[in-house]
């Protein structure tokens, strides 16, 4: 059976590479058909904000990247509740469709359920 | 199933700590390394968070770093060299590094 | 045991020097490293290029005769080290660039790499950040 990995990303969209590629992770293991696991905490939920304009900053739009994750068959995508509300976002305004986690406790379970872990 | 997180980065300066302890599962431990060690620093508010919840998880600091930052530690956490970091990640089912 | 290790920051972060022990301390408790895997500024401790003080460590010659020295596959993202200016021979000339860094330890390869190790190993350890 496969090893299942959660890539949590924690970071804000565009500072630095770090969203991008945390992403990638993720794109590359759905290509590969593997059991993958995303959970977006901290400012990483800026990454699933609706209202996003990143030519201003001549920066990617990654909503392109987070709308593929479904393509990829990547369906098990995660948002940490408290980390939306402490931001003022809610789960019914995002750009992509997520699982919210209303409690810390959620996450440790999650984390509980995969063999590998990176926190980007 | 438990996991081992490792934290690095100064709570002082950063919010790693604060959102690991949030999560920290109840068979979980903490191995703090680098600049994460300071953690342990004496009268401060990481300290008192990480003694707020001591019991409840393994605390453990990896011995160079403490040394190099002349840290003394409490009695409940549990300093560990190369050999002994080894040995935790394969005691607990998975490493979790706070990158 | 089996470990992938992957490393996320330079040859200069005391994380890579730290993944760098840690991994001589798995090979010296018996287990096997599968892969390490270089992604974000990891890339930069694979820099050929690297120049250090006489009197400070150099870490990324160290991590090239870790790799050496027990025939470890020692992967570089590729796709990481384009965007950060890491290239072989290959990339060099395919993008028309003055100069090829990339230790020879050292392999380009996808982030499949990184999946293949984790999928084989019984221990996938990151070191980064700080």
């Amino acid at each position: 059976m496969a090893k299942s990995l959660l890539v949590i990303s924690r970071q804000a969209p565009w500072s630095g590479l770090s969203a991008r590629e945390s992403l990638d992770i993720v794109l590359a293991g759905g290509a590969f058909d593997l059991p993958i696991g995303l959970l977006f905490m901290d400012d990483g939920v800026f990454q699933l904000s609706q209202t996003q304009g990143p030519a201003a900053v001549q920066q990617k739009d990654l909503t392109a990247n987070l709308k593929a994750l479904e393509m990829f068959g990547v369906e098990d995508v995660y948002a940490c509740g408290k980390s939306l509300a402490e931001r003022g976002m809610f789960p019914g305004n995002l750009n992509i469709n997520i699982k919210q986690l209303p409690q810390e406790q959620d996450i440790s379970e999650l984390i509980d359920r995969y063999d590998h872990v990176i926190t980007l | 199933m438990a996991t081992l997180h490792v934290l690095s980065h100064s709570p002082f300066a950063d919010s790693r700590l604060t959102s690991c302890l949030r999560l920290l599962g109840s068979k979980d431990a903490l191995l703090l390394c680098g600049d994460a060690t300071y953690a342990l620093t004496q009268a401060t508010a990481p300290l008192e968070a990480l003694e707020s919840r001591a019991g409840a998880f393994e605390l453990y600091a990896l011995q160079e770093d403490v040394h190099a930052r002349n840290l003394t530690i409490p009695a409940w956490v549990n300093c560990v060299d190369y050999p002994e970091f080894v040995e935790l990640s394969i005691r607990y089912d998975r490493v979790n590094t706070w990158l | 045991m089996k470990f992938a290790i992957a490393v996320f920051s330079a040859a200069h972060a005391p994380s890579s020097r730290r993944a760098l022990l840690f991994a001589r301390a798995v090979l010296a408790g018996g287990h096997e490293i599968v892969r390490l895997f270089f992604y974000q500024d990891g890339v930069y401790s694979a820099s050929a290029n690297v120049v250090v003080p006489q009197d400070e460590q150099d870490i990324a010659v160290q991590w090239q005769d870790l790799v050496r020295t027990h025939q470890l596959d020692g992967v570089v993202c590729i796709a990481a080290a384009l965007r950060r200016g890491v290239l072989n021979e290959e990339e060099a000339l395919r993008y028309q660039k003055p100069a090829a860094n990339l230790s020879s330890s050292w392999e380009l390869s996808g982030l499949g790499q990184l999946h293949d190790a984790a999928q084989s190993a019984d221990r996938l350890v990151c070191f980064g950040g700080q």
